[in-house]
Order: structure tokens, then C-alpha cells, then sequence
């Protein structure tokens, strides 16, 4: 497989059109380089096509929530529960569980993903493909 | 030639202006995977005549109006030809009646393969094209998308969406390097007009188009090779009229 770490920089460089200094491991991917939805999808096909690594803008959701039910993820007004807030702190190990648990919406947690997270994922995925 | 290396897929290519569109693209190198829902037969011939110029094709049986038969129609195209780099959404089928009298589920039927058919293909190919960064759509719409005719709003309405949907499709596919376009053919001789020339072999409508000639088949099919092949790399959500400028005119633009 190709380098990850950079492949998913240049995806992530090139579909959002910044300099290459703009983009660190730690930067969310929403909030801190504003990526929308078609920026998602073109940042993963640009990915598929470097590493041969294939992930859905749904899976993106699946692999935060690993897996747990909605109804044990979040309470009834979508707020982060505890288990939920420490499913998010493995895979994206930059969180505060203390932070998440009862504060953050379950709509809001994309906002926290960053490049760091993406390249693990990428790596995760990778793994499990073989490749 | 032109698109010598690529791979192109005609819907509802047994006959009419996606059988011209067929042929031309593969006179241009192309290999084609030939469409047909009912026509097997007359599919065949046309991969026939394409083998017979020296070109590659495959006939590819499929109904557009189903997205399940459109995902197979590529997959199909990509196992037998080695990839896909243009698709032509030509499928198409007309149902004539007043608004008066028609069936009230008529529009839909019509909606269903006119629009679904250009949706589910484009769907269809879609992640292939997105994988490659590479890739053009040519969708066979009509002037009676911007314009209207008696008898023909199941038609013509199904031809708007698929007027706006070139646009939208355009926009949003751009930064992956594919291009959309649309051919609007005006009066073309095929099967599916012909009621229209019943009357007095088309003289009527002869009159009211500028250059005073029907486009051929062969006339609509050259602007789609033109909108598949490089020559028209910068163009993308263009509505390409190819009617003899039947639809640039107000009324029959002069005095009756």
C-alpha cells in the first residue's frame, strides 16, 4: 500500500484546494478546513484511488459509532452518553471523554474527526482488506 | 480517432439515434456496449456492423427504468470491455395524448424511463468514474424540454427534468473530472416520431423549422461524439440544440 500518512494529506490538499501547510494531523476536517459533504466523498475517492483502500462516506459514521446501538450511543435527545463518549475516545484518541459524555449532539461528532483520525482509519481498513 | 481506448455504453442503442450514436463513436474507436431492453435481435445487428467496420461492441440487454438492470449493464460493460469512460443516456420512449384524456399514471411511465433511466444509468456508473477521475455523460434529451407541444407533456415534462438534472449532475460531478452535457435533437426521423409525420409525411413541421430539413440520425449522433470525445474538454452542463434551428425562433418566425 502506498504511504498512508501522505496519501490521505494529498487527498485531503488537493479536494479542498490548500497549501500543503495548512493541513496537519490535527486539523478536523470540517470545522478547522471546512470540508462538506462532496469534499468527504471526493477526499475518500481520491484515497481509494492511491491506497486501494475503499470507504463509504457511510461507513465514516459506523466506524465513529463502532458499532454500538443508537439507543446506547446517545440518550433520547441525542446527546453522547458515557459508552459512546469512550467508543469516540478510541477512535479519535485527541477526545476527552469528560467532554463528550452528556454534552456533545450525536450530529456534531464529524465536527471532531480529524486528518490523524482518517489516516488511522484508512490503516484500520487496510489491515482488514489484506492490503 | 478519437476515442480510440475507451469504452462507451449507448443506451437504447438497437435502433433510432442511439444506434447512429453507437456507430459513431465507434468509427471514433470506441468500444461499445450496445443497450437494448426488447430489440436483442437488431441489437445484435448493430454489433455486427460495428465489428463488421473493424470496431469492438457488446450487446447488453437491460431496462433503464430499472436501477438494479442499470447496475448490471455496467458491470457487464466493465467485465467485457475493460472499463467505462462514456456513458450515453439515449433510452427513451414517448406516449402521446392530450392531458385531457391521458391515463393519469401515463406521466410517470414515461418519467420512469425517460428521467429514471438517465438517473439509474448515471448512478450506475457513477463510482467508476469518480475511481478514475475520468469520464464523460451524454444525455439525449430534447427541445420539448424547454418547449411545448400538444399531446406531449408526459414527454416533454420528463425532458425538462432530464434538462435540469444535466445541469445538477455537471456541477456536482466537475471536480471529479467528469463532464455532462445534453444533446436536444429538435425533429429527427426515427420510429418513435413517426406518428408526428403521419399527417402529411411532415410537411407541416418541415415548414416550420429555419434550415427546413429534419436533423438525421446521424446529425444528432455526431454533437454527442462531439460531447463524449476531448474536443469539447472545457464543456460541461451545455444543452446542445441540434435541430435546424426550430427552436430558436419565436412562432414560425415570419407572418403565416
Amino acid at each position: 500500500m502506498a504511504d498512508v500518512d501522505s496519501s490521505v494529506k494529498e487527498a485531503v490538499v488537493e479536494a479542498l484546494a490548500l497549501d500543503d501547510d495548512e493541513v496537519t494531523p490535527e486539523s478536523t476536517l470540517m470545522d478547522d478546513l471546512g470540508a462538506e459533504s462532496i469534499d468527504l466523498l471526493d477526499i475518500l475517492f481520491r484515497i481509494e484511488k492511491s491506497t486501494g483502500v475503499k470507504i463509504e462516506a457511510s461507513d465514516l459514521g459506523d466506524y465513529m459509532q463502532g458499532g454500538i446501538p443508537d439507543d446506547e450511543f446517545s440518550d433520547d435527545d441525542q446527546v453522547i452518553s458515557a459508552k459512546g463518549a469512550e467508543q469516540l475516545h478510541k477512535v479519535m484518541p485527541q477526545t476527552n471523554p469528560s467532554d463528550l459524555e452528556g454534552k456533545l449532539n450525536a450530529d456534531e461528532v464529524m465536527t471532531l474527526f480529524t486528518v490523524q483520525n482518517l489516516v488511522d482509519m484508512v490503516k484500520t481498513r487496510g489491515d482488514g482488506a489484506g492490503g | 480517432m478519437k476515442l480510440e481506448g475507451q469504452v462507451a455504453l449507448v443506451t437504447g442503442a438497437s435502433r433510432g439515434i442511439g444506434r447512429a450514436i453507437a456507430e459513431a463513436l465507434a468509427a471514433e474507436g470506441a468500444a461499445v456496449a450496445v443497450n437494448y431492453r426488447s430489440g436483442k435481435e437488431k441489437a445484435e445487428e448493430v454489433v455486427a456492423a460495428i465489428e463488421g467496420a473493424g470496431g469492438r461492441a457488446v450487446a447488453v440487454p437491460g431496462d433503464v427504468a430499472e436501477y438494479d438492470q442499470a447496475v448490471a449493464m455496467v458491470e457487464q460493460t466493465v467485465s467485457e470491455l475493460g472499463g467505462l469512460h462514456v456513458l450515453i443516456n439515449n433510452a427513451g420512449i414517448a406516449d402521446d395524448a392530450l392531458i385531457y384524456s391521458m391515463e393519469p399514471d401515463a406521466w410517470l411511465a414515461i418519467m420512469r424511463v425517460n428521467f429514471g433511466g438517465v438517473f439509474n444509468c448515471t448512478k450506475a456508473a457513477l463510482s467508476v468514474f469518480m475511481l478514475e477521475r475520468h469520464g464523460t455523460i451524454v444525455n439525449i434529451s430534447s427541445v420539448m424540454g424547454e418547449r411545448g407541444w400538444t399531446g406531449e407533456s408526459n414527454y416533454s415534462a420528463s425532458k425538462g427534468a432530464v434538462n435540469a438534472f444535466t445541469r445538477c449532475s455537471a456541477v456536482e460531478f466537475a471536480r471529479f473530472g467528469i463532464r455532462v452535457n445534453a444533446v436536444l435533437p429538435g425533429f429527427s426521423p426515427t420510429d418513435m416520431v413517426a406518428g408526428l409525420m403521419d399527417k402529411d409525411g411532415g410537411k407541416g413541421i418541415l415548414k416550420q423549422i429555419p434550415m427546413k430539413a429534419f436533423a438525421s440520425v446521424e446529425e444528432v449522433a455526431s454533437a454527442a461524439v462531439f460531447l463524449a470525445g476531448p474536443d469539447s474538454s472545457a464543456m460541461t452542463g451545455s444543452l446542445v440544440t441540434v435541430d435546424g434551428g426550430v427552436s430558436t425562433q419565436v412562432g414560425i418566425g415570419k407572418p403565416l
